[in-house]
C-alpha cells in the first residue's frame, strides 16, 4: 500500500443539531469534514467528530456491531444502524444525518426508541403467557421442537432499532398503529406452542385499524430492517389468520 | 408444594387470567371486513378495467369490429331489430359507479384525511427515501375523474361506437378527461393488484416480490400504451 492509497478522501457530514433541553436552541443543519480512515462506517465518523470536533454531539450507540440497535438514523434519506454503513459506499463522500422521525428526540441524532419499545411492548403484552398447567414449576416442560425453536429465534432476532417505525408512512399517519416490529413480536408469541393466547386474544390487540387492518402494505419495513426480519411475510400471515378467524 | 412454589404458582394463574382476553370483540369485527372488502372490490375492478381496456381497444382492428362489440355489449343478439338495449351499458355503469364507491369509501379509512396525516405523509415523503410508500396520488386523481366518465357514458350508452366515441373524445374535448384518467388508473389498477397480492402473502420470499413489481409495471406500460393507440385511432372517426 502506497501512501497515496492510505491518504483518505475528504468526508462531508451533514448533521441535524437540536437540542430541545436547551433553551431558545432552533433546529439546524450543520456541516463536518472529516479525513476517511479504511473500513471507515458512520459510527466510527461519528465517534471522531465527537471525539475531535464537536464534544456537544449527541448519538445513541452500545455495541457497534448491529446487535444493540441503538444506532439507527436515517442515512442519507434511508433510515439504518449507524454501525453497519460504511462511508465508502457513498461514492460523493457527502453524508446526510437526521434523527429517526416519529420518536421522542433527545437531541441532535439521540431520539427515545427505548420508551416506544417499552410501550408497546405493555399495550401487545410482548412476554409468554404460560399454559395453566405450566404454573406448575415442578412440571417438566414439553421439549420444542428444533423447527419451532428455527421459526422463533428467527423473530427473536429483532434488536427494536426503530427502523421499521420510522420507515413506516402509516405509522407517521397514525400515532397509535403498532409498526411492523409490534406485529413481529406478537407473531412470535403466536407461533410459540408454550403460549396459552388463541386467535381470539390476538384479534383483540390487532385484529384492528392500529394492527394488521391498518398497514397498507407499503413496505417500508421490510425494505429497510438492518436485520433483514422477514416483515412482508409476517404480517401477511397474521393479517390471513386474524382474517380467517371471521369463518 | 412449598410456600414459595405455591406463591409463583399463584402468581402464574394471575397473569394468565388477568392477561388473556376471552371476551368475544363482535362489534370489532367489521374492521376484517373493511379490510377484506377493499381487496376484493379492487381485485374485480381491476379485472373489469382490463377487460374494459381490451374490449375498447378493438377500436385498433376497424370501426367494424368495434361496432360489434359495442352491439354484443348491449346484447343486440337478443333484440329483433339488433339494436339492442342500451340501457344494460348504463346498468354496468352504475354497478362498477357503486363498487368503486365502495371501494374509496373503504380505502378512506386508511387515507390521510386530515391536515395532521398529510402534513406527516409529506414530512415522510420527503425525509425517507422508500418507492413502494411514493405511490399516492392516483386514487385521488381516480376519485375525481371516474364519475364524470361513468356519467358520461351512463347518460348515454346509445352513443358508444366508432363515430360516437370519437366525437366525444376529440370534438368534445373527453380527451382532456380520458388521458388523465388512463394514466392514473392503469397505474393504480397493476400498483393495488401486486399489494393485495403481497398483502395477503402471495410473494414467500423477496426475489418474487422483485418479479411481481416488473410484472406490474409491464402491465401498467402495456394497458397505457393500449390506452393511447385506441384514443388516437378514434381520430379519423371525429
Amino acid at each position: 500500500m502506497n501512501l497515496i492509497e492510505t491518504k483518505g478522501r475528504s468526508l462531508t457530514f451533514n448533521i441535524f443539531r437540536y437540542d430541545p433541553q436547551e433553551a431558545g436552541d432552533k433546529p439546524k443543519m450543520v456541516k463536518y469534514q472529516i479525513e476517511e480512515t479504511p473500513g471507515m462506517t458512520v459510527f466510527i465518523a461519528l465517534n471522531m467528530l465527537r471525539e475531535h470536533q464537536d464534544t456537544s454531539l449527541q448519538f445513541d450507540f452500545v455495541c457497534r456491531a448491529g446487535i444493540c440497535g441503538s444506532c439507527a438514523m436515517v442515512i442519507n434519506g434511508l433510515p439504518t444502524l449507524a454501525c453497519r454503513t460504511l462511508t465508502k459506499n457513498y461514492p460523493k463522500g457527502e453524508i446526510t444525518l437526521m434523527p429517526l422521525p416519529g420518536f421522542e428526540l433527545i437531541g441532535d441524532l439521540s431520539v427515545n426508541t427505548g420508551k416506544f419499545m417499552r410501550e408497546l411492548a405493555e399495550r401487545l403484552k410482548l412476554w409468554l403467557h404460560p399454559m395453566s398447567e405450566d404454573a406448575d414449576v415442578h412440571r417438566l416442560e414439553t421439549p420444542m421442537s428444533p423447527q419451532e425453536a428455527a421459526k422463533l429465534y428467527e423473530l427473536d432476532r429483532c434488536v427494536e432499532c426503530g427502523v421499521c417505525v420510522s420507515a413506516c408512512a402509516t405509522k407517521q399517519m397514525r400515532e397509535s398503529f403498532v409498526g411492523a416490529v409490534g406485529m413481529m413480536k406478537l407473531a412470535r408469541f403466536e407461533l410459540d406452542s408454550r403460549d396459552s393466547r388463541t386467535t381470539e386474544d390476538f384479534y383483540h390487540v390487532i385484529g384492528n385499524q392500529d394492527g394488521v387492518f391498518g398497514c397498507m402494505t407499503l413496505l417500508g419495513c421490510q425494505d429497510n430492517c438492518p436485520k433483514d426480519l422477514p416483515h412482508m411475510q409476517q404480517i401477511a400471515y397474521l393479517r390471513r389468520k386474524m382474517a380467517m378467524a371471521q369463518f | 408444594m412449598t410456600i414459595n412454589d405455591s406463591a409463583i404458582a399463584e402468581s402464574t394463574t394471575n397473569t394468565i387470567t388477568t392477561t388473556s382476553t376471552k371476551i368475544k370483540a363482535r362489534g370489532r369485527r367489521w374492521i376484517a371486513w373493511l379490510d377484506i372488502s377493499q381487496s376484493l372490490s379492487g381485485v374485480i375492478l381491476a379485472l373489469f378495467l382490463w377487460t374494459h381496456l381490451v374490449l375498447v381497444s378493438s377500436i385498433l382492428l376497424g370501426g367494424d369490429a368495434m361496432s360489434w362489440v359495442a352491439g354484443l355489449m348491449e346484447l343486440s343478439f337478443l333484440s329483433s331489430d339488433g339494436h339492442g338495449y342500451p340501457w344494460i351499458v348504463s346498468l354496468i355503469a352504475m354497478g362498477i359507479g357503486t363498487l368503486a364507491f365502495i371501494h374509496a369509501l373503504v380505502a378512506m379509512q386508511k387515507l390521510p384525511l386530515s391536515l395532521k396525516q398529510q402534513l406527516a405523509l409529506r414530512k415522510q415523503m420527503s425525509a425517507i427515501k422508500h418507492g413502494d410508500t411514493q405511490l399516492w396520488v392516483t386514487g385521488v386523481i381516480i376519485f375525481v375523474l371516474l364519475p364524470v366518465h361513468l356519467w358520461l357514458i351512463g347518460s348515454a350508452p346509445e352513443t358508444i361506437g366508432p363515430s360516437g366515441s370519437a366525437s366525444r373524445i376529440w370534438n368534445d374535448g373527453v380527451w382532456l378527461l380520458y388521458l388523465p384518467l388512463l394514466l392514473s388508473v392503469e397505474l393504480h389498477a397493476a400498483i393495488g393488484i401486486y399489494r393485495v397480492a403481497i398483502k395477503w402473502g402471495a410473494a414467500r420470499d423477496l426475489n418474487t416480490r422483485a418479479r411481481m413489481k416488473k410484472i406490474k409495471n409491464i402491465i401498467s406500460v402495456v394497458f397505457v400504451l393500449i390506452g393511447l393507440a385506441s384514443l388516437l385511432a378514434f381520430l379519423p372517426y371525429a
